[in-house]
């Protein structure tokens, strides 16, 4: 059994790289990033700090918005196009097809965020601060979150319409971020019930605010190697489980 | 040998809410010999397309057997030597045809230069030569019809199931296509195709298979299914009134000056025939109609109905 | 390849998902030492609902704080200006401008010291090593409060604290030679005169010891010398004659190793030199 998934990886790569809307995203990201420049302008005290935390604001931003706005249409797309027709006819299973489409987007991520983070150490660069390898590290975290966040667009986007896994994307991602609160709100709940099922959310949940360091990057804190081991190894995990739902939920797929 | 079998074959569609149920197939037996060309004929809405989405994995039979090879079809080993053409095909847009056709190459792990050989035979083949680097986009719907052929035959399958062909061209692309079919029918491939189009399948098939309603009501051998039987006769003649022509035989046309009369029955030609020539009528033929596709399907549906 | 193998799979990979979450959660220390809250005050709930951009949201608000500000024109202006700063500095805690330029701007804009110091505390407090919000508390107190027990306080807090320069500690004992005892100050400065580092912490420290040696040797021989005047009725010649009619046990030199200045005909008694800015 041999199959090439490096085709559907390329194909998948090339539809959102062909599309207008990514690169008038990047565009936009980018933008945002050199406007931090201006903002930094306005501020006292240390300048570079704010052009530091606009500029990363920026591409987190744009990024996720690639993110969601790829991830939700690629599946979607083929299958209302009857495309997806001239792939499954081939010896190709419906797993194959959703790895294909991940990587593929993974892989679109990645040329997205390197052409921002290029310009954003430019553009430190030329305002006089050198190059921090910690800020690297917060593009690679990026890079986890952003996985994930395709990860889950495309498991809407396997059996739903972009609008409604748009919404749905959307709320696991701001759901995502403010997951670490349960922490602090666990103590309100009365019931040990409550508790439990509080618990059972947090955890199968989405908790994506652990890959947010942009903000212990810029001011430059101590970063704990076994907090960034957890991490990686969460979004790893949290990937598969998501690709095997995915894929579970598409075998069961049928294309009228 | 027996390359597809299909037995029993039941499909249900529901619509939302499982509140009503459309019994698309009710048990469909098919079996295609391998180096035939297989005409599968019924009028829309019959369950062709869904017959043949089920043989390629993209829609789950409720119940019935379908085996590709005497294997199962829904394995991807059991689909690969299958080219298949779907329905009004769609092809993605921001692609060009080179592009599309090593795609469809990649997926089944083609090496390059074979592929790149084999693409530009296949681009000659379904006559798309000059629009390999045009996007698809661009394309009409014969050519995108054309590209789908190509897409179908990358892997040079032994088996192809072709759905609605000939939909999208003009006369010379079905001439072309047609004979691209009796030649890959030459090189000892098998052919499934559908069409509710008559007169491409009687040039072409060697055995049909009649879909009304989401059952097979006839299925044999082209030469069998219209062997021998003249269906009637016609007599063509002029020079005469039509008030005689009434008197002699009810059943008959006007076509400009002449007349045409049908007879069922054999042994009534020497009888209208005298009268007409006793009446001064001129006789210019006497022909004898044979059955064609077309009578037997509409005899079918009649049937059925 | 079907059944159950994907949907056990789903569930072992969630598990371990949930197990990772929970080890991560025990490397985090989600909100430190502040204060835990139950009500969701302004700033937390803002730091939530930036949901992962906290340090934006801070920026923006500071930004525009230091603009509205800077808007001389307008009326009732600072009505708000302790919640402001305390919005950003409950978002980001870590980020240090925002006490500096807000205490800044309580002082010297809206001239509201207490609330510069309660800003400048709550820096303090959030970034404990930190030693330059105690030192502008400290100064602010020093310069407009005069409250030298205060500034004391603060520059005793900044002079602990392990990056504090050693001016801080130069501040911290002159504000003990303001506030209580000068002989504690002299043995600070005592101290920093020993320890310094160069020329200028040196000297600056031999004009303070000089400084306090004196304010706290001068009344001793002038009461020496109106003790000898009520017992004689007359001025010393000189200084030895106190000790030599034994008066006192001994005539204490200034820092530098020289004898004070004595007019006989006065009877005054001073030192060779003394600073006006130095006087009480």
């Amino acid at each position: 059994m041999k199959i090439n998934i490096k085709g559907l990886i390329l194909n998948t790569f090339k539809e959102s790289a062909r599309n207008k809307m990514f690169y008038l995203l990047i565009f936009f990201g980018i933008l945002f990033a050199l406007s931090s420049k201006l903002i930094s302008f306005l501020t006292l005290g240390d300048a570079m700090k704010v052009l530091k935390d606009t500029g990363l604001a920026a591409i987190n931003f744009f990024c996720v918005l690639i993110a969601i706005f790829t991830g939700i249409n690629l599946v979607y797309k083929e299958v209302e196009k009857k495309t997806i027709f001239n792939i499954l006819s081939k010896p190709v299973t419906r797993g194959h097809f959703i790895i294909g489409k991940f990587f593929g987007l993974a892989l679109t991520m990645l040329l997205a965020l390197a052409a921002m983070a290029v310009i954003f150490f430019l553009l430190v660069f030329l305002v006089g601060g050198g190059f921090d390898l910690k800020i690297l590290l917060y593009f690679f975290m990026l890079y986890l979150e952003l996985l994930i966040i395709v990860a889950i667009s495309l498991l809407f986007s396997s059996f739903s319409t972009p609008i409604l896994s748009f919404i749905f994307t959307v709320s696991l991602y701001l759901i995502g971020h403010i997951m670490w609160t349960f922490n602090e709100f666990k103590m309100l709940l009365q019931s040990k019930l409550w508790i439990k099922f509080a618990q059972f959310l947090y955890y199968i949940m989405p908790n994506l605010d652990k890959f947010n360091i942009k903000n212990d990057v810029v001011l430059d804190l101590p970063l704990q190697a076994t907090t960034i081991l957890f991490s990686v190894l969460y979004a790893l995990v949290y990937i598969l489980a998501l690709l095997t739902v995915t894929v579970m939920i598409f075998r069961r797929r049928e294309f009228i | 040998m027996r390359i597809l079998e299909i037995t029993n074959l039941k499909k249900t569609f529901h619509s939302n809410f499982l509140i009503k149920k459309y019994r698309i197939l009710k048990g469909i037996d098919i079996s295609v010999e391998a180096g035939e060309i297989y005409g599968f004929l019924g009028p829309n809405g019959a369950g062709k397309t869904t017959t043949i989405k089920c043989i390629m994995g993209l829609l789950f039979p409720d119940e019935g057997e379908i085996l590709i090879n005497g294997r199962p079809a829904d394995t991807i080993d059991a689909r690969r030597p299958i080219g298949f053409l779907p329905e009004n095909p769609y092809f993605y847009d921001y692609l060009n045809a080179n592009e599309l056709l090593n795609f469809s190459a990649s997926l089944y792990s083609i090496p390059a230069a074979a592929a790149r050989e084999r693409i530009d035979r296949l681009i000659q083949q379904v006559g798309l030569a000059g629009f390999e680097r045009l996007k698809l986009r661009k394309f009409s719907k014969g050519m995108t019809q054309r590209l789908g052929m190509a897409q179908a035959l990358i892997q040079d399958p032994d088996f192809l199931i072709l759905d609605e062909p000939f939909s999208g061209l003009d006369p010379i692309g079905r001439k072309e296509f047609r004979d691209l079919i009796l030649n890959l029918k030459e090189q000892g491939k098998t052919i499934f195709f559908s069409s509710h189009i008559l007169q491409d399948m009687e040039m072409m098939v060697d055995r049909v298979g009649i879909i009304i309603n989401g059952k097979i009501s006839r299925q044999g051998k082209l030469s069998e299914l219209i062997a021998g039987s003249t269906r009637c006769h016609e007599i063509v003649c002029s020079q005469i009134s039509e008030k005689q022509l009434a008197l002699i035989h009810p059943n008959f046309v006007r076509r400009d000056n002449q007349y045409i009369i049908t007879l069922d029955n054999e042994a009534e030609i020497n009888l209208v025939v005298e009268s007409i020539i006793h009446n001064n009528g001129l006789v210019i033929a006497v022909n004898p109609v044979k059955k064609t596709l077309e009578d037997i399907f509409l005899n079918e549906i009649g049937e059925v109905q | 390849m079907k059944g159950k193998l994907p949907a056990v799979a789903f569930m072992c990979l969630l598990l371990l998902a949930a197990f990772f979450q929970n080890r991560y959660d025990a490397t985090i220390d989600y909100f430190g030492d502040r204060s835990v809250f139950v009500s969701l005050p302004s700033g937390q709930s803002l730091r939530i609902l930036s949901f992962g951009f906290q340090n934006f949201a801070a920026d923006m608000l500071f930004i525009w704080s230091i603009q509205f500000y800077s808007t001389y024109n307008l009326v009732n202006r600072f009505d708000y200006l302790e919640r402001v700063y305390d919005t950003i500095t409950d978002i980001t805690p870590l980020y240090k401008e925002p006490y500096i330029i807000g205490a800044l701007i309580m002082v010297f804009e809206a001239q509201d010291i207490p609330m510069a110091l309660r800003l400048l505390e709550k820096g303090s407090r959030q970034i404990k090593d930190e030693w330059f919000f105690d030192h502008e508390a400290g100064y602010y107190c020093y310069k407009y409060l005069k409250n030298y027990e205060k500034a004391k306080e603060y520059y005793t807090r900044a002079a602990a604290k392990p990056n504090a320069p050693s001016f801080v500690k130069r501040m911290k004992a002159h504000m003990v030679y303001l506030h209580d005892d000068p002989r504690v100050a002299y043995r600070m400065w005592l101290d920093i005169y020993r320890q310094a580092a160069n020329r200028v912490e040196k000297d600056a420290a031999f004009n303070h010891l000089y400084q306090i040696k004196a304010e706290l040797d001068l009344p001793v021989i002038r009461q020496a010398i109106d003790s000898f005047r009520t017992r004689f009725r007359r001025f010393p010649v000189n200084l030895a004659e106190l000790v030599s009619r034994s008066t006192v046990r001994e005539i204490p030199l200034d820092f530098s190793g020289k004898d004070y200045i004595y007019d006989p005909n006065l009877g005054t008694v001073k030192a060779q030199r003394l600073f006006k800015w130095k006087q009480r």
